[in-house]
């Protein structure tokens, strides 16, 4: 009973806050047009002050990039006392947001790719936020509504075993297009996350079908001559790296930044992105009704920046949305490397009836 | 069966821990089972995406379930009945393969089993894909024999050494001794080992996700569904098919479990040795137990050389730069211990005095509250924790302190580990005894804490032990949970593992074992004047 009525409140607040919010941007985006009735808040002074307290922040990032985040936001902000929640996976960092939306805890959900951001805006979890650092990033790498914004990149690649590449593989030339993974030289040799339980296993699935125009059966087709030379699918996305690295497995089809990271330990793999790849759009955003609404944005502002772009990209490998920041060496730029026309809505509507086309393709 | 409606502090008690469990367990269940509502349901079942990992699922069920049984009693028996050497030692091997953070432990059988595996290509020349069904079945076995060991150790321990004495004095060999006096004797511990075992192999993940591949089970796409698409619709619709399937095992037991008598401690009873077991079974006990310790060992060998050394299995200098990076984070090492064996301990105590309860004394809605009880072992982790997240996380109780919610969270889900144990237990012991102690005037509680309780020390410790060490190695549960201050070893390891520092968390893993291993061992020195093993000796 009480239950109903906290929801009902909490619509009326959401219906009450989004109304305030549609009237600010109206009044902003008409700009020296006269506003029917002035906007009932009072007006912040131009020299805000800036924001202290506590900042509660939910982490995708890996753990270096957290660290030095931390450090570099403190020195830029140092009234501001950051609590980081890391958890290297997105989807459940989507859930616990989810799961606390009676209570949020959370200020700043950051890192994972936008198809773990754009569900929760939708679903009304979300503050809109149009950072003004973000004026200059290209439409495309952010939500209209301003729930979330993208702020880094990360492509889909290859990933082989260099050393049981040279011995094993002699005479077969390194793929430079998806469809030379069908070479039967790759037979048993290849391990794939498993899309029915991995985010990049279905996007990769995805950018074949965006890759020949969004005709299903040809990309379907291409998966199953694929199939055959799989040796396995697996549970986890980074389970490809590690098995790969092992020398278990030849090649694997895994996110480039990844890979990169692991190649930096001295582990004998490396990577390749072939042409017509997918990518995912790393995003941040501010959770509604969070503890500390001020710092959060001056989080997401600062992240935003051309600095912590440029951190980012030296400590995950991942290449920063603004063009000025330059790509980590031995990085692919992306100029280099050519990328699908990949639609994420198209992608996330249609994800069951692929999968399961997929399934009876291939026959599991 | 005496009635509890006379005795007020009875009826208090059992209210008490009714309402505990209402709160802890179905409480927040619910809130994970209306998530999908009807619509939901009808889609998400519509879609048939779960109907191959339903049956992926029980096959291997089926299968581990069997072997590990059969294992567990091959070790239960070496442990109490025969004469091999290094009984203490074996007894912690016993325990080590619950204590598996996920994606570590998994990912050690891959390096030593997999295509280009230490032993199975570099010593064999073999290059097998353990990769899928015949991988996990073989994993889930070592994984899961210690329930069952456990389980049957204890009834083993229990059992009357007069019936075994008195039937090879009227001619029986061993063999026959065994097949009529001592495995019809071992049944309600043997019950219970195949309930809880197959309950815990269907719902584990940790194993799954890094062994099955592409044999898909209902827990990895439950934690598929949630960890790459974010669908806990699709997830809480698997988690109900995961729990209705634990009400199936459920009666199915409670069918087949009858109307025997299994009691062998009696008001009479005295102290007998056992009759010796031919020389050749202690010697095939030992082997078949030295072998399955080599086995284990080596799993964990390859995580302890993991941690210190620069990059498995690559550059083999010696480092310890690994542990250096854990003593800087130090506080989630004694975050796991204080909740784990805070709950343990709880845990144990509770599951105890309802087991209790439901065994010996005769209420409505006792068979309820029964598969409340099992419930929890049913529910993946995942879901545990989510529904804990969802019905806990709200304004009015923001002052819950959260390694409490923690805590909570893991007393709750390893109940069922506790009753199991105390039910077997109970089965055991003469009703005679505490109905003695009643009518002679002593209150139902007092009857409890005086004659069946010291009875029961080493369903107790089994309880203990078992709570104990999942709840040091539970991820899911505690992933929705914990916050910066109140991260455990788990979570952390979890994290290094996604972010490809297999040093960090094999240096975490190998701590965390070897901390859970020191608190058993201490509590086993401890109790050790009459629990489990020592008692036939």
């Amino acid at each position: 009973m009480s239950n109903d009525l906290r929801i009902t409140r909490r619509e009326f607040l959401k219906i009450a806050g989004a109304g305030i919010a549609l009237s600010a941007t109206g009044g902003w985006l008409a700009g020296c047009a006269p506003a029917p009735t002035p906007v009932p808040t009072a007006a912040p002074p131009t020299a805000v002050p800036k924001p202290t307290g506590k900042l509660s922040v939910y982490s995708a990032l890996n753990e270096t990039t957290n660290n030095e985040f931390v450090k570099a936001f403190k020195a830029a902000y140092p009234g501001i006392e950051v609590d980081l929640l890391p958890m290297a996976a997105a989807g459940e960092l989507q859930t616990r947001i989810r799961t606390e939306k009676a209570s949020p805890k959370c200020d700043v959900f950051i890192g994972g790719s936008s198809e773990f951001h754009d569900p929760l805006g939708k679903e009304g979890l979300l503050e809109a936020y149009k950072s003004p650092n973000a004026a200059n990033v290209d439409a495309t790498f952010k939500d209209p509504n301003g729930f979330w914004t993208g702020w880094y990149i990360g492509i889909f690649g290859f990933v082989y075993n260099t050393d049981r590449f040279a011995k094993e593989m002699s005479g077969v030339k390194k793929p430079t297009t998806w469809d030379d993974l069908l070479d039967p030289a790759w037979k048993g040799k290849l391990a794939y996350p498993d899309p029915i339980k991995t985010g990049g296993g279905y996007i990769f699935m995805a950018t074949q079908i965006f890759r020949f125009n969004r005709d299903e059966d040809k990309a379907m087709e291409y998966m199953k001559k694929l199939h055959a030379n799989i040796a396995q699918y697996t549970g986890t996305a980074t389970q490809v790296i590690q098995l790969v690295s092992q020398g278990q497995f030849i090649g694997g089809l895994n996110w480039a930044h990844d890979i990169l990271t692991t190649r930096a330990q001295g582990l004998p793999i490396d990577l390749i992105v072939p042409e017509m790849t997918g990518f995912e759009i790393g995003a941040v955003s501010i959770v509604k009704g969070g503890p500390n609404l001020a710092a959060a944005k001056a989080f997401v502002d600062w992240v935003l920046t051309p600095e912590a772009g440029a951190l980012n990209v030296k400590l995950s490998n991942r290449l920063s949305v603004r063009k000025e920041v330059p790509p980590a060496p031995g990085t692919p730029t992306l100029e280099s490397v050519k990328l699908v026309q990949y639609d994420r809505q198209w992608a996330s509507d249609n994800k069951d009836r692929i999968l399961k086309k997929w399934q009876a393709t291939v026959g599991m | 069966m005496r009635r509890i409606s006379r005795e007020p502090s009875v009826v208090i008690t059992l209210l008490i821990l009714v309402g505990l469990m209402l709160a802890f367990i179905i409480y927040p269940q619910v809130q994970v089972v209306l998530v999908p509502g009807l619509n939901g349901y009808i889609e998400f079942l519509a879609g048939q995406t779960w109907v191959k990992p339903f049956f992926n699922s029980l096959q291997v069920m089926c299968l581990s379930t069997t072997t590990a049984v059969i294992l567990g009693f091959i070790y239960a028996y070496a442990m109490v009945y025969s004469k091999m050497p290094f009984k203490p030692f074996f007894r912690i091997i016993g325990v080590l393969p619950l204590l598996s953070p996920p994606f570590v432990v998994a990912a050690s059988y891959i390096l030593l089993f997999g295509p280009r595996g230490m032993i199975s290509y570099y010593v064999f020349g073999q290059s097998p894909n353990i990769l899928g069904l015949g991988g996990l079945w073989g994993v889930q076995t070592i994984a899961f024999f210690p329930f069952a060991y456990q389980l049957i150790a204890d009834v083993l321990a229990r059992s009357d050494a007069r019936m075994e004495q008195a039937a090879r004095n009227l001619g029986a060999g061993p063999w026959q001794v065994f097949r009529t006096i001592t495995l019809p004797m071992a049944r309600p511990g043997l019950l219970a080992a195949i309930l809880t075992t197959a309950i815990y192999i269907v719902e584990d993940f940790g194993n799954p996700a890094l062994i099955a591949g592409q044999f898909t089970v209902l827990p990895t796409q439950a934690y598929g569904l949630i960890s790459g698409f974010g669908d806990v619709t699709g997830a809480a619709v698997v988690s109900t098919i995961l729990l209705l399937l634990a009400l199936v095992l459920y009666v199915a037991k409670t069918r087949i479990e009858g109307q025997r008598s299994y009691v062998t401690i009696s008001g009479r009873a005295g102290t007998i040795p056992r009759p010796p077991v031919p020389a050749i079974v202690s010697v095939f006990c030992f082997i078949a137990c030295l072998f399955l310790a080599i086995l284990i060992l080596m799993v964990y060998g390859v995580l302890f050389v993991s941690a210190i050394v620069e990059v498995f299995p690559v550059k083999w200098t010696p480092t310890f730069k690994h542990f250096e990076f854990l003593t800087s984070n130090i506080t989630p090492l004694q975050n796991t211990l204080i909740y784990s064996g805070t709950a343990a301990i709880i845990c144990a105590l509770f599951a105890m005095l309802l087991g209790f309860l439901v065994q010996r004394r005769d209420w409505r809605g006792k068979r309820i509250v029964d598969f409340i009880a099992i419930m929890p072992a049913a529910i993946p982790g995942i879901f545990f924790g989510i529904g804990y997240a969802t019905a806990f996380n709200q304004r009015w109780l923001d002052w819950i302190d959260r390694g409490a919610l923690i805590t909570i969270s893991m007393i709750f889900w390893n109940i069922p580990v506790g009753y199991q144990a105390a039910i077997a237990g109970l089965q055991q012991i003469d009703r005679s005894l505490d109905d003695a102690a009643t009518s002679l005037g002593a209150g139902s509680l007092r009857a409890f804490r005086d004659i069946l309780f010291p009875l029961l020390d080493s369903a107790l410790l089994t309880g203990f032990v078992t709570a104990f060490v999942r709840a040091v190695t539970t991820l899911s549960v505690v992933i929705f949970l914990f916050t910066p201050g109140t991260t455990v070893a788990t979570i952390k390891i979890f994290q290094l593992v996604n972010d490809f520092m297999w040093g960090g968390a094999t240096a975490f893993t190998v701590s965390v074992v070897g901390m859970a291993v020191l608190v058993l061992v201490l509590v086993w020195t401890i109790s050790g004047r009459r629990a489990g093993l020592q008692r036939t000796q």
